[in-house]
C-alpha cells in the first residue's frame, strides 16, 4: 500500500507496560515488548482474547497510560503530544460520554476541544448525526439512549475532526447488524479515502471484513501479524465459483479433475448467504414500510467531509486554487521560473482544455496529457520547474479515475 | 481560552443538570426569600434588617462553598466514568481542561452569587417597605443614615505621648529610680509611660473636657450633609439612671468649619452615633470635637463621675462614601474570592482523590480557613512552651501536630480577616483596598498556587492507571 520510506503513523519499539500495586509493587504484565508498525492508509486489526493487552496498548498509543518500558511515536511525535491529538478519532470500547448532554451537544463539545470553528462544527455534527441515523434523537439526553446508540454517538465523535488516524477499540461491540454493518461501511470509506484505521475486536469476521493487516496478541506478546491475506489464504484448496451446474456436469467434471489431475472434488454445495444480509434486508423492509421505532433509524449517508474526493471535487478545489492564483497584483520583477505555472493550474489547464497566451499565468502550449511513466515526463523545456510530489499524485488520481469516482491510493 | 471555555461550559451544564447546583439554588432561595418572614432581630426596623442581612448572607456564603466542595465531584467523576479517556484524547493541554473546571466552578458561584445579591438587596427593601419603624425619629433613621449606606470611618488622632513619656523617663533615670530593677529594659519602660499618658488622655475628670482631632474627612461638606460621631463612654461609678450627660462642640472655626453644640444624655457602655452638619468639617478636612464631663440639662440630676474613653471601643467620625448597593456588591466580590480559592482546592484534591475524599479534603481546608484565627492562637499556646519536644510523648506529638499545621497555615488563608458581612450590616463601607488585598492573597497568589499544583498532579498522572 505505501512504501517502507513513508514515516510509518504508529510505530512502537519494546513497548512494555506493568500495572502496579499501591506500594509499586509489579502485579500484571499487561504488554510485553511489542513492536508495531501501522502505515499511513492502511486498515490495521488488533486481535486478541480478552486480557490479552489490546485496550492497554491502545489507552498507552493515546497517551491514557504511560508505557513502564519501550517507545511510542506516532506521527514521528509521542502520543502525548497535542499536536498529534488533533489528528486522532478514538472510540473507545464503551461509550464514555456524559449522560445529561444531548447527542449535539456531545458533538459540539468535542468539536470545540478540536478548535473547529462554529460553522464546521454544526454542519460536521448534523452530517454525523444524519450518518448514525439519530438526527431525529438529536435532543434527548445521552442518558436515555440505549447502549447501541450511544455507540453510534460514540462513532460520530471520534469523526468529528475528520481524523487522519482513527482508532477504534470493539468499534462494533453493542451495536446491531445494522450499526456493526454501518461501520464496518464506514471503516471501508474511511480506508478508501486513505485514512489510517487501527481496529481493536473479538469480532473476526469484522477485522477480516475491513482490515488488511493484522497483528495477533495474547498475554500482551505478539504472537502473528501480517496482511490478512496472506495470512488466511488457503494454498492447498481452490475454488471455483459458477451459476447452478446440473449433477452429470458435475460428474464430468469430478472424471476430468482425475484425469488431469489426479484429484477428486473435496465438496459440492450451494452457498448460503449470511445471516447478516438476511436480517439487514426484513430491516430495510420495516423501515420502507414506516414502522415507528424510538430507537436508530436508517442510516444516512456518510458525509461528505468523510467521503474520498470525487472527481469533480478536486476540479472544485483546483479551480479556487488557480483562481486565486492568477488574480491581478501590482506587477514587481520576477525571474523567469517564477513564471512556470503551478502544478495544479496544469492539471485544471488539462482538465479545462483551455491554453493561455504568454502574458497569462500558463504557458502558451497546453501541455501534453501524462505519460504513462508519471507527469514527471510531462516536464519539458517550457516546464523548468516538476510539479511537486503531492500533485503528481492528484494528477495520477484524476488519470486514474476516468471511469469512476474514487480510487484507493495506489499501492 | 475557547477550549477552557467549553470545558467550563459542560461543567455549568453537569451542575444544573444533574441536580447538584439546582439543590442549592432552591436551598438558597428558600433561605433568603424565607429569612425576613421568620427574623425579628430587636424588635427595630434596623434590627429587623440587620439580622436578615447577617444571616443571609452568612447562610449564602456557606451554601455557596459547600456547593464548590460538592461540585469537584464533576472532575473526580470524569476518572470514575471514564469520560476523562474521550477528553484527553482530544487536542486539549490538560492543564487547560483543570482551568475550564475551576472556571467552571467560579462562573456557577459568580453567578449564584449574583442571584443572591440580588435577592438580599431586593428583600432588604422589602422589609424597610413591609415592617413600619418603632419611631420615624430614630429607627428609620438609624436605618437609613447607619445601616444601608457604606460609611467610611476615621479614628480620632492620639497626641504625640512620645515626649512627655521621654521626659519622665529621663526625670527617673537621673533621678535613679531604676537603678535596683530587675531586668530593666529602657524601651519596655518607654513604652509603659506612653501607655500611662495614652490612658491619662483617655479619661476625663468630672468638668474636665477632652478635645479630640479627626483627619482625613473626605466628605462632602455641605451643611445638608451629615458626619456621624461614634463612641462609647465607661464612667468610673454607674449612676442610678445608667445614663451619663455631657456637652458636645464640633468644628473648629478657626480652621474655616462652623460649629455646631450638643447636649446629650446617652447610656453608659454603649455605642451613640451623634449625627452633625458636615460643614463642620474645616476645608483641610479635619474635624474638631470636644467632650465636656459636666451636665447641660438644668435641673437634672448631676453625677460627678469620670468619664473614659477605652482605646478599644475608642471614638470615630464616620462619613458616607457610598451606596449600600455597591457595598453589596463590594461584600459579594470578596466572597467570591474565597469562593475562587475553595473551587482551587475542590480541583486539586478531586485531581488527586476520588469524590467523598476529595469533598472531605475540601471540606477540612474550608473548616481550617473559617477558623484559622482561634486555631493559630490555640496552636501558639502549644508551641509558646519552651520545654523539651522530647520531654514526654504528649508534648511531642503537641510539637508535630503544631509542625503540620504550620506546614499548611501558609497555604490555607484566613478567611476571617476577608469577613466582611458584619462591615456590610453595621454600614460601613468595604473598601476597594480589602477587595484589592482579598484579590491579591486569596486569587493571585494562593489559587494560583493551587490550581498550578493541581495541574502539575493531573499532568503527572496517568487519566487510564489501574491500582490494585
Amino acid at each position: 500500500m505505501t512504501s517502507d520510506s513513508v514515516q510509518p503513523v504508529v510505530q512502537t519499539a519494546g513497548l512494555c507496560k506493568t500495572f502496579k500495586d499501591f506500594w509499586r509493587r509489579p502485579r500484571v504484565e499487561a504488554v510485553k515488548d511489542l513492536n508495531l508498525e501501522i502505515r499511513p492508509g492502511e486498515v490495521f486489526g488488533l486481535l486478541g482474547p480478552n486480557g490479552s493487552g489490546k485496550t492497554t496498548t491502545i489507552k498507552m498509543l493515546l497517551g491514557l497510560l504511560y508505557p513502564t518500558r519501550g517507545r511510542i511515536s506516532l506521527f514521528g511525535r509521542p502520543p502525548t503530544d497535542v499536536g498529534v491529538k488533533a489528528r486522532i478519532g478514538f472510540l473507545p470500547e464503551e461509550s464514555y460520554l456524559y449522560r445529561f448532554l444531548v447527542a449535539g451537544e456531545t458533538l459540539e463539545y468535542y468539536g470545540r476541544l478540536f478548535r473547529l470553528p462554529q460553522r464546521i462544527r454544526t454542519d460536521r455534527s448534523e452530517c454525523l448525526l444524519d450518518m448514525v441515523g439519530l438526527r431525529h434523537e438529536a435532543r434527548r439526553p445521552i442518558g436515555e439512549y440505549s447502549k447501541g446508540m450511544a455507540r453510534r454517538i460514540g462513532l460520530a465523535q471520534a469523526l468529528i475532526n475528520d481524523p487522519e488516524f482513527l482508532i477504534l477499540d470493539e468499534p462494533t461491540s453493542g451495536l446491531d447488524p445494522i450499526g456493526a454493518r454501518q461501520i464496518k461501511d464506514v471503516i471501508k470509506e474511511l480506508g478508501r479515502k486513505g485514512k489510517t484505521i487501527l481496529l481493536s475486536s473479538h469480532v473476526l469476521s469484522d477485522v477480516e471484513d475491513v482490515c488488511d493487516r493484522v497483528t495477533i496478541l495474547y498475554g500482551g506478546q505478539q504472537r502473528a501479524a501480517g496482511d490478512i491475506g496472506e495470512l488466511l489464504c488457503k494454498r492447498d484448496v481452490t475454488q471455483i465459483t459458477t451459476p447452478p451446474l446440473a449433477e452429470a456436469t458435475i460428474e464430468r467434471l469430478r472424471d476430468l479433475l482425475l484425469r488431469l489431475e489426479q484429484k477428486d472434488i473435496l465438496g459440492v454445495s450451494h452457498p448460503r448467504a449470511k445471516l447478516e444480509e438476511f436480517f439487514l434486508r426484513i430491516v430495510e423492509e420495516a423501515q420502507a414500510a414506516n414502522v415507528k421505532t424510538s430507537g436508530a433509524r436508517g442510516a444516512g449517508a456518510m458525509p461528505d467531509f468523510l467521503k474520498a474526493p470525487t472527481a469533480r471535487d478536486v476540479v472544485d478545489t483546483l479551480v479556487s486554487a488557480a483562481t486565486r492564483r492568477i488574480e491581478p497584483t501590482v506587477p514587481v520583477p520576477m525571474d523567469e521560473s517564477a513564471l512556470a505555472p503551478s502544478p495544479a493550474q496544469q492539471v485544471l489547464a488539462e482538465l479545462l482544455g483551455e491554453r493561455r497566451g504568454a502574458g497569462g499565468a500558463l504557458p502558451a502550449a497546453a501541455p501534453a496529457p501524462a505519460p504513462p511513466g508519471g507527469p514527471a515526463a510531462a516536464t519539458g523545456p517550457e516546464h523548468p520547474r516538476p510539479p511537486v510530489q503531492a500533485d503528481e499524485a492528484v494528477i495520477q488520481s484524476l488519470v486514474n479515475r476516468a471511469g469512476g469516482d474514487t480510487q484507493r491510493p495506489p499501492e | 481560552m475557547g477550549q477552557v471555555w467549553s470545558v467550563a461550559r459542560q461543567m455549568i451544564a453537569e451542575g444544573i443538570r444533574m441536580k447538584i447546583a439546582v439543590v442549592f439554588l432552591v436551598l438558597l432561595g428558600t433561605v433568603v426569600l424565607g429569612l425576613p418572614f421568620s427574623v425579628s432581630g430587636d424588635r427595630s426596623l434596623t434590627g429587623r434588617v440587620q439580622t436578615f442581612m447577617s444571616y443571609a448572607l452568612i447562610t449564602t456564603g456557606a451554601l455557596l462553598s459547600l456547593l464548590t466542595i460538592f461540585m469537584a465531584r464533576s472532575l473526580s467523576d470524569e476518572f470514575v466514568n471514564r469520560q476523562i479517556f474521550l477528553v484527553l484524547t482530544k487536542p486539549i493541554p490538560k492543564w487547560r481542561f483543570v482551568l475550564g473546571k475551576w472556571l467552571g466552578m467560579t462562573v456557577l458561584n459568580a453567578v449564584f452569587l449574583g442571584f443572591a445579591g440580588a435577592a438580599i438587596y431586593g428583600m432588604v427593601h422589602y422589609i424597610k417597605r413591609a415592617y413600619p419603624p418603632l419611631d420615624e425619629e430614630f429607627d428609620r433613621k438609624e436605618l437609613e443614615n447607619e445601616v444601608l449606606v457604606a460609611r467610611h470611618a476615621t479614628p480620632a488622632t492620639l497626641p504625640d505621648f512620645s515626649r512627655p513619656a521621654l521626659a519622665e523617663f529621663t526625670r527617673n533615670m537621673e533621678e535613679g529610680r531604676y537603678a535596683d530593677a530587675p531586668d530593666f529594659d529602657p524601651a519596655k519602660e518607654k513604652q509603659r509611660l506612653m501607655t500611662k499618658y495614652e490612658a491619662r488622655w483617655r479619661v476625663i475628670g468630672p468638668l474636665d473636657r477632652r478635645v479630640f482631632e479627626f483627619e482625613n474627612i473626605l466628605c462632602d461638606r455641605s451643611a445638608s450633609k451629615q458626619v456621624q460621631v461614634r463612641y462609647k463612654a465607661e464612667v468610673a461609678q454607674y449612676p442610678t439612671d445608667e445614663i451619663f450627660r455631657s456637652y458636645w462642640q464640633f468644628g473648629n472655626p478657626l480652621k474655616g468649619a462652623v460649629d455646631y453644640e450638643a447636649a446629650m444624655r446617652h447610656v453608659v457602655g454603649r455605642f451613640h452615633t451623634i449625627r452633625v452638619p458636615a460643614d463642620c468639617v474645616a476645608p483641610d478636612h479635619t474635624l474638631t470635637a470636644v467632650l465636656h464631663n459636666r451636665n447641660p440639662y438644668p435641673g437634672e440630676p448631676q453625677f460627678n463621675n469620670v468619664l473614659e474613653i477605652r482605646a478599644s471601643d475608642g471614638i470615630e467620625v464616620l462619613f458616607v462614601v457610598g451606596t449600600f448597593g455597591w457595598n453589596l456588591v463590594r461584600l459579594l466580590l470578596i466572597m467570591l474570592c474565597k469562593l475562587m480559592f475553595l473551587a482551587a482546592v475542590s480541583v486539586l484534591a478531586a485531581t488527586v482523590f476520588s469524590f467523598p475524599v476529595a469533598c472531605l479534603t475540601s471540606l477540612t481546608v474550608y473548616i481550617l480557613a473559617i477558623s484559622k484565627a482561634f486555631l493559630s492562637e490555640a496552636l501558639d499556646f502549644v508551641t509558646s512552651d519552651r520545654g523539651s519536644a522530647f520531654a514526654s510523648f504528649s508534648e511531642f506529638l503537641a510539637r508535630a501536630i503544631a509542625f503540620a499545621y504550620e506546614a499548611i497555615h501558609w497555604v490555607v488563608p484566613n478567611f476571617g480577616r476577608y469577613d466582611a458581612v458584619e462591615t456590610l450590616v453595621n454600614g460601613r463601607n468595604v473598601s476597594l483596598m480589602w477587595i484589592l488585598q482579598a484579590f491579591s492573597e486569596l486569587v493571585l497568589l494562593k489559587t494560583v498556587l493551587v490550581l498550578g499544583l493541581a495541574m502539575l498532579l493531573f499532568y503527572r498522572r496517568e487519566p487510564a492507571e489501574i491500582s490494585f
